[in-house]
């Protein structure tokens, strides 16, 4: 068995807010392979965004751990391509030079020819073509979010922490979206992991899926996806494996989220 | 029908329908433009009497003082005074406010020691400075050159340090993720975050820099359109003085309609 990707030991996380300490996590444990996709789902504030910037490291747990590749993370950790739920476009940059900026950089020396080619793949996989030299306060929501994801995607980070990319997209696109992102993932062997409200999406792509309780967020269930990979992301909802599964992590799920919606 | 053909169906073209178009259309605007310019004229060149004459001047010798200067060269050496002191100290000011505001904001400790001291500084109406200065630098160009440098200086230097402690943390920290390194950062996204402010400093920076360098030339000089009407008006020139001032006017005019072109053509990722 290969070692783990990334675990959480008792990691738990406690946040500051007008002198009152709050628990956003409970103690969790969680382990990821290699070339696994794990989505985490469930109600708003339940600490799923935690989890990923923990794995990022832009959060040390306040108690517990968390590694990667066996070494507890400690500053930022470079190794993930982290897409988080606000978009991080670079405004005064259109979006060609947005999703090529990470070729840019010295850790990855990339040459100017090999960079448009790659931007230009990018573009053109992302549904962004015709688009290439707007400014992100020039795009909608949806077309925000192509270009972070291209971003994210063109330097092929080992593992992909991802925040409800798909949030602001609408139905149809977001299938596009779902079956790029399954054939990317799993032709090019990266370790997921995916926070989503949508239950439908979280069945679609995952390997695992992690359900979480209200706050103070603890892992209420898990449960693995026995569907065959790769899938056809249009029509796999209405299989009856699909639907019993879905049904069973709604069972799970609903009273979390009748729960959260409390606060 | 709709109700927004039912508004303009049917009408005839009225007499009233077509001046109104005319006074609305560009032609008409400049023509009504005009008739006011030429009343107003008419008005102060004919009705005040042989008393007031001698403080409200009139356009007849206003133009005619005008004239005068531009034929014996006062106007040109007056006028280039007056941008020499405004664009140099520009300048200084700019490059010097801009350099010094990036090393402030992306070196926090300096600006922790220094902030004291450059609040005091800031605060400070800079045009107090002018007697001090006019002693250290004399009434010539150098003292109003300073003086200007300083108030560019520091209108530059801290929109800078503000742009740069504006910068969008989690853009900072995506870059990082990305493996930037520090230099990668400040090149790509602390500069370019605080461009903006940069850039709406140095469009504020250049009325300040033109407003100063006039009222230094008021308090005490011996060149420069602000001279000229410190002298005139100081020799009871009403003339001298209102042809000085109308310089001004068209300065200050040409001055708004080039910086609001070079602003069009600079900020389109900001629409």
């Amino acid at each position: 068995m290969p070692p783990d990707k990334i675990q959480l030991i008792g990691a738990s996380r406690d946040f500051e807010a007008r002198g009152r300490r709050v628990q956003a996590l409970q103690p969790i444990d969680l382990s990821i392979q290699p070339a696994e996709f794990v989505a985490l789902v469930g109600p708003s504030g339940c600490g799923k965004s935690t989890i990923l910037n923990m794995v990022a490291g832009l959060l040390g747990p306040t108690s517990g751990t968390v590694a990667y590749d066996g070494l507890p993370v400690t500053g930022l950790n470079q190794r993930v391509g982290y897409m988080t739920q606000k978009d991080t476009l670079l405004p005064w940059r259109d979006v060609e030079a947005n999703i090529r900026i990470a070729l840019e950089l010295q850790c990855r020396p990339t040459s100017r020819a090999d960079a448009a080619a790659k931007v230009r793949e990018m573009i053109e996989l992302v549904g962004l073509k015709g688009f290439e030299h707007h400014y992100p306060g020039e795009l909608s929501g949806g077309m925000r979010k192509r270009a972070a994801l291209a971003r994210t995607l063109i330097y092929e980070p080992e593992t992909l922490l991802m925040d409800e990319p798909f949030a602001a997209l609408d139905a149809q696109l977001r299938l596009v979206m779902l079956d790029q992102l399954q054939f990317l993932t799993r032709s090019r062997q990266m370790t997921v992991l995916f926070v989503t409200h949508d239950l439908g999406e979280a069945i679609t792509l995952a390997d695992r899926v992690v359900v979480m309780s209200a706050r103070p967020g603890r892992i209420r269930a898990i449960r693995k996806v026995p569907i065959e990979r790769p899938l056809d992301v249009f029509t796999a909802r209405f299989s009856s494996v699909f639907a019993k599964l879905h049904e069973e992590l709604w069972d799970e799920l609903k009273d979390e989220v009748t729960k959260g919606t409390d606060l | 029908m709709r109700p927004d053909l039912a508004l303009t169906a049917g009408t005839p073209d009225s007499i009233a329908d077509r001046s109104r178009r005319f006074f609305t259309g560009t032609t008409g605007r400049i023509l009504a433009r005009i008739v006011i310019l030429a009343a107003l004229f008419g008005a102060w060149q004919t009705l005040p009497g042989p008393g007031m004459r001698f403080w409200a001047s009139d356009p007849v010798s206003i133009v005619a003082a005008l004239a005068g200067w531009i034929i014996d060269g006062t106007l040109w050496r007056q006028l280039l005074a007056t941008l020499t002191v405004m664009s140099t100290s520009y300048v200084l000011g700019c490059a010097i406010g801009v350099g010094l505001g990036l090393a402030f904001g992306l070196l926090p400790r300096l600006d922790k020691i220094l902030s004291p001291f450059i609040f005091a500084a800031y605060a400070l109406p800079k045009i107090a400075l002018a007697p001090l200065l006019i002693i250290l630098f004399g009434i010539g160009i150098a003292s109003k050159i300073v003086l200007v440098t300083v108030v560019v200086f520091f209108l530059v230097f801290s929109s800078t340090i503000d742009g740069v402690h504006d910068t969008d943390p989690d853009l900072v920290r995506s870059l990082r993720l990305m493996g930037a390194t520090r230099s990668e950062l400040i090149r790509k996204v602390l500069i370019p975050s605080a461009l903006p402010w940069i850039f709406t400093s140095m469009r504020i920076a250049v009325r300040y820099a033109f407003t100063n360098t006039l009222l230094a030339e008021l308090i005490a000089s011996n060149s420069g359109i602000g001279y000229l009407i410190a002298y005139h008006s100081g020799i009871y020139d009403a003339a001298g003085t209102y042809a000085a001032v109308l310089i001004l006017v068209i300065l200050s005019v040409a001055l708004t309609e080039v910086l609001t072109r070079v602003e069009k053509a600079m900020s389109r990722w900001r629409a």
